[in-house]
């Protein structure tokens, strides 16, 4: 639950990125502002697999520490720090801005998204079910 | 998540106005007299788009999104044309014209209209991802 937690939060601050970089699509000097979604797995593959070393196990909380593109804060979430894009063809007006790669990124990251809350709901029924059993 | 709609809307907003100049310049486009009825041709407008949005509620709105920074005034020389009978011909028989051109404000309208469709692709986005999140609730 904490990884699926951690991968929501991710999904849904990117979602202001991918919006912040459609919303100065034709902004002159903008450069494209991102988040590796693959640094992001890595980051938290490497908190799931301490804790599996560390409990044997998928439960407890994980042990999460800011790197480069994310901010851990004290009450347990993050913040993602972006970097300024410097790949893509600069236009005219100094923008290197890629719209089919934004529209492509916000479908996929709205997938993760979709994803990651229906995996949170399965595992919040299961919950359910096992509370009620004890009742 | 809230901030998302924030953001694009903000893009919306931004060119939209940018929508509004565009008709401004396409509608004045033989417009040589001020409001007073002196002569004096209309320059063409610039929408000038700047990253952030000063008008958020929250920092981080402030931060991202996008704002018309500024309307100017677009310097290029006016277009003339001869007509010598004209009461506002100068000695030579020219009158000046707004330094609009119709074929580049027409394409500068299809830009803006895209990137307005794209705001609006990620405001449905993200709107379907607050339901999705709101579906854990229930």
């Amino acid at each position: 639950m904490p990884a699926l937690e951690a991968t929501i939060r991710f999904a849904g601050q990117r979602n202001r990125l991918i919006g912040h970089n459609i919303a100065n699509i034709t902004t002159p000097n903008f450069q494209q502002k991102e988040v590796s979604p693959g640094d992001f797995q890595e980051w938290l593959a490497r908190a799931v697999d301490d804790r599996r070393t560390k409990t044997g196990g998928m439960h407890g909380q994980l042990d999460l520490a800011s790197d480069r593109q994310i901010r851990v804060q004290r009450d347990g979430g993050f913040e993602l720090e972006p970097l300024t894009s410097t790949g893509g063809v600069l236009a005219h007006d100094r923008n290197n801005r890629d719209l089919e790669q934004l529209m492509q990124d916000l479908s996929e990251n709205m997938a993760a998204y979709q994803v990651a809350t229906d995996l949170m709901r399965s595992s919040m029924g299961t919950l359910g079910i096992a509370i009620s059993q004890r009742v | 998540m809230y901030g998302s709609l924030d953001i694009s809307t903000s893009g919306m907003i931004a060119q939209r106005t940018r929508l509004d100049v565009i008709s401004a310049n396409i509608s004045n486009k033989n417009t040589i007299l001020d409001a007073q009825g002196n002569y004096s041709p209309y320059r063409r407008r610039i929408a000038y788009l700047a990253a952030g949005n000063p008008g958020a509620q929250s920092g981080k709105g402030q931060a991202l999104g996008v704002h018309v920074g500024a309307i100017g005034q677009d310097p290029s020389p006016f277009n003339l044309k001869y007509a010598p009978d004209s009461p506002y011909a100068d000695a030579s028989g020219y009158i000046k014209e707004p330094n609009i051109d119709t074929t580049t404000e027409r394409i500068d309208a299809m830009e803006a209209v895209r990137a307005y469709e794209a705001n609006v692709v990620a405001a449905e986005t993200t709107k379907q991802m607050l339901a999705l999140g709101l579906r854990l609730i229930g």
